[in-house]
């Protein structure tokens, strides 16, 4: 197979399920990468980047040294207030479900690629305090939650950048476990803090029982 | 009753337990296993009452945990609780005689409707 370039011809296949996920061309890095939005994850086999930019929400990137398998994913907790910090994570609060998800998603894409759990390698990214006046602090309260689930899962924390007052854009490259960070500037914070709000909104106002079904 | 949870998730067997007990079921007997081998092990020196299993686990998963139950003519009452809940999947967990299905993210409300209706 001839070198990676921007005709999209030469971009390697995409996992089955992962279609839906926008792909662009990085020509400082010579790869496509596949950027991923609030809410969404993505798992490949490939040497390609994945991309997202944070405010207060987390990535974890994930992947398995000795395949080179590797994903993340992107998400947030909706902002209940009414919990302490310490409520959080463990399992003791029932927003924290959309993070256990978020997490387990991921987690299972890559090991049905044939990779082993405890083998796995975790990298924690986000948590921002993005907006000088976010009194509920959503961002520390994601690191929180994913500090406990990497705990409560026996996972060690091979690298993070959380917290401070900077979105942030990340660039991971599966193959080779490299994480690139860029801290963004101010400028470019309410578009990221409006795409997550929608985010958050879609949250809230997709609360459904959990979808269930009975068989005969 | 007794109620054993499956799932390889520490933080996922601790977030279904809360909601057993929110749901109304938290009197009841809750034990845990890591995946379908460990379970299968678990319920062949004593049969609970209901079994809730993720389906991907490694070791054995929650459809083969199923099989294994109902080819050893274990009749427990088994629900899937998953991430995933494709149409292939739900048809081969009807087939294998499971009672239910929730999907994640779930809500203490979908525990109520689907316990209340299969422990009566």
């Amino acid at each position: 197979m001839g070198a990676m370039t921007s005709n999209r011809e030469t971009w390697p296949t995409v996992i089955d399920g992962f279609d839906g996920i926008t792909r662009i061309w990085d020509p400082r890095n010579n790869l496509c990468a596949a950027k991923i939005l609030p809410g969404e994850y993505y798992v490949t086999r490939q040497h390609e980047i994945i991309t997202t930019v944070l405010g207060s929400c987390i990535s974890a990137c994930i992947r398995d040294p000795l395949s080179g398998v590797g994903g993340m994913n992107h998400f947030m907790l909706p902002g209940d207030t009414s919990k302490s910090l310490s409520q959080w994570g463990g399992g003791e609060c029932m927003e924290t479900r959309y993070g256990i998800a978020a997490m387990e998603m991921l987690i299972n894409d890559i090991i049905k690629q044939g990779c082993r759990k405890d083998r796995l390698e975790l990298k924690l990214f986000g948590g921002g305090k993005v907006l000088a006046m976010d009194v509920n602090n959503v961002g520390e309260r994601n690191i929180e939650f994913a500090r406990q689930f990497v705990r409560a899962e026996g996972f060690a924390i091979a690298a993070e950048d959380v917290g401070g007052p900077h979105p942030r854009k990340v660039n991971f490259f599966p193959r080779t476990g490299k994480v690139m960070i860029r801290r963004l500037r101010s400028l470019q914070t309410q578009a990221i803090v409006d795409q997550e709000k929608s985010y958050e909104s879609d949250l809230a106002s997709n609360e459904r029982p959990g979808e269930i079904e009975l068989f005969d | 009753m007794k109620i054993l949870v499956v799932d390889d998730s520490s933080a996922m067997r601790m977030m279904v337990v809360r909601t057993l007990r929110q749901a109304g079921f938290g009197g009841n007997d809750v034990e845990q296993a890591e995946d379908g081998a460990a379970a299968l092990e678990q319920i062949r020196k004593s049969t609970p009452d209901l079994v809730l299993a993720d389906w991907n686990m490694p070791n054995m998963t929650g459809i083969e945990l199923l099989e294994a139950l109902r080819a050893e003519e274990n009749d427990v009452t088994f629900g899937f609780i998953t991430t995933e809940s494709t149409k292939e999947m739900r048809q081969r967990a009807t087939d294998a005689g499971a009672q239910f299905l929730i999907s994640k993210p779930f809500t203490t409300e979908s525990f109520e409707k689907v316990l209340s209706t299969v422990m009566n």
